[in-house]
């Protein structure tokens, strides 16, 4: 018995460190250098660094990782970058000041408009605007759900999770959270999301369908200003990056009870998770780095200095 | 395809039958003051981003304008707050008057206001005390400063202040100042207030206000009241029309840190 689980130890230590090194790329935008930094994600290098534009903050793949969307807010338009040759490909009038964005299976991105308390649908190929959407004052946080079926926009001044109904792109309803909440999440079915709030300290579960509060947990720190917020694949643990309290927070995802802080670098702000689940990639602002966490051991591995005021970041794996 | 279109039909049909079943809640404010006060402007944006919330949730905020010469002979049973700029002596024998209902006080600095805790005053203005201490402990880094003291001000950029700022320009095309501000944040609590519990009484209102607030003043921590009813807020220091510093003090005020601004206790 003790063989065996040896065994799979080492079986799943190999396989992780094997899709781990798999060939890839970590895009992080900084806020204030007005760059993208390009990590490889083999050696946890920087690369490249791409000048793109005027505060650029949201960062997305498209579906089928041939392009990469960047938000730049000052210009009020999204960059279409080549995530291979790192070329501008081309740029589209996005609304006003674009902050965060999701982008639906169908391809299709879904952008806060923070100053417009709208949010509105881009075809990113022809960057036509689809539709627009009445949200809540200073929309932020973006959430698409893995079938596309739902997203989530959080209004963080009306305090709630507007949930929009795709392909029709209506509200089908709003969820009153804690204060300010800033970014979701969708469960891997759709049905269940969490949010974080950043003034009232809360991370909550709500059932989509039901337009209900599950559980409210908090991140039990006076200094945390929960931000990102994203699910483990087996979803299991939520990891939510804790502001100014300098730490990842991780989360029983059940309960919502603290299972570790996680210290990084100062002001954590975005967080993304390689394809295996195997790292976690957190942007920390005031620290211009990027902290680099091992899922397994929950510790940090490597730190990463990157531009001023690393805002949001993007894992793409060849 | 048909049965997408037959889906979103049915959305669409529960959605219109849901908005005429659903009551809504009218919500009342008065604002007793001139007229021309940048208060007014503050609390008519309240207002504004009170009602883009109600939309969702079938509440219908209203605002009314009556001038201090006026408040005698004036009912006032069908409000859920009261917002004014008139000073001390006004503003006592208003509270006095009108025991179950909060009473903002968006202007008045008197200490001695806080000090004599009248359990139906609110004061967001901060405190002559406030302000003081607040560059009393920005003098202990440099000593000869001539930073003013404000609640607010419109080249504040932090904890989303910068977003407020914007919309409110955008809307009056004037800075926020700190009347404004205090007008804004008034109604915004209590209207936050009301999305949250659905307290529409008045005397429920004050309860919850005064014991139960957690607020996003957008100027940082979640808001509250003290016992002298004073909200708890950081101040701004400004010099040369740049705001320099924030109060507490980080490194000099000893935690709890928003406790080293103004007046604890009320007078015995």
């Amino acid at each position: 018995m003790r063989f065996f689980w040896t065994l799979l130890t080492i079986t799943l230590f190999l396989f992780n460190s094997f899709v781990v090194n798999a060939d890839g790329r970590i895009f992080v935008t900084n806020e204030r250098s007005n760059t993208v930094s390009v990590i490889d994600a083999k050696s946890l290098t920087i690369e490249n660094t791409i000048k793109i534009g005027e505060r650029p903050r949201g960062i997305g793949l498209s579906p089928d990782n041939t392009e990469l969307y960047v938000a730049v807010s000052e210009e009020d338009k999204i960059v279409v970058v080549d995530p291979n040759t790192l070329k501008i490909l081309r740029k589209f009038e996005a609304g006003s000041d674009p902050e965060t964005f999701g982008v639906h299976p169908n391809g299709n991105i879904y952008i806060s408009n923070e100053d417009d308390a709208k949010a509105t649908v881009f075809d990113p190929k022809t960057g036509e605007q689809i539709a627009e959407i009445r949200v809540g004052l200073e929309p932020e946080g973006v959430a698409v759900s893995p079938d596309g079926e739902r997203v989530i926009v959080t209004s963080e001044s009306t305090n709630m999770l507007h949930v929009i109904k795709t392909p029709e792109n209506i509200i089908e309803s709003n969820i009153l959270v804690g204060s300010r909440p800033r970014a979701a999440v969708f469960n891997n079915s759709g049905d269940i999301a969490y949010a974080t709030a950043e003034i009232s300290g809360e991370v909550v579960k709500v059932d989509v369908r039901k337009a209900k509060i599950i559980k409210t947990g908090t991140t039990g720190d006076a200094k945390s200003k929960p931000k990102d917020i994203i699910l483990s694949k087996d979803e299991n643990v939520i990891y939510v990056a804790g502001g100014r309290a300098n730490k990842v927070i991780v989360m029983d995802a059940d309960s919502l009870e603290i299972i570790k802080g996680i210290p990084v670098g100062k002001r954590v702000w975005g967080l993304a998770m390689s394809g295996d689940g195997g790292r976690i990639f957190t942007t920390n602002g005031v620290s211009g780095t990027i902290s680099v966490i091992d899922t397994i051991k929950n510790e940090v591995i490597k730190t990463i200095e990157v531009g001023k005021f690393p805002w949001g970041v993007v894992v793409r794996e060849d | 395809m048909l049965i997408k279109n037959i889906r979103f039909l049915l959305i669409i049909v529960i959605l219109v039958s849901f908005n005429l079943n659903a009551e809504i809640i009218e919500v009342n404010f008065v604002y007793i003051g001139h007229e021309e006060h940048p208060a007014l402007l503050g609390i008519k944006q309240g207002i504004d981003e009170s009602n883009l919330q109600g939309q969702f949730l079938n509440q219908k905020y209203n605002l009314e304008i009556i001038s201090e010469n006026k408040i005698q002979k004036h009912n006032f049973t069908k409000y859920i707050a009261i917002l004014t700029t008139v000073k001390s002596n006004e503003l006592k024998s208003l509270a006095k008057e009108l025991t179950n209902i909060p009473i903002f006080n968006l202007t008045d600095e008197s200490n001695e206001l806080r000090v004599n805790c009248i359990t139906n005053i609110l004061h967001i203005t901060p405190s002559n005390k406030m302000k003081a201490d607040a560059l009393k402990q920005w003098q202990t880094k440099i000593p000869d400063s001539k930073a003013n003291p404000q609640s607010w001000h419109y080249s504040f950029k932090k904890f989303a202040a910068r977003d407020l700022n914007k919309r409110f320009k955008k809307n009056y095309k004037t800075n926020m100042d700190d009347y404004s501000w205090a007008g804004w944040a008034a109604v915004k609590m209590t209207s936050d207030t009301v999305a949250r519990t659905k307290i529409i009484s008045a005397k429920n209102m004050l309860n919850y206000l005064k014991t139960k607030l957690s607020f996003d003043g957008q100027k940082g921590s979640d808001m509250n009241f003290r016992v002298t009813g004073q909200l708890r807020q950081l101040i701004l220091l400004v010099e040369d029309n740049k705001v320099i510093a924030e109060a507490p003090i980080r490194g000099i005020a000893k935690p709890p840190t928003l406790e080293s601004l103004g007046i604890l206790n009320c007078s015995k």
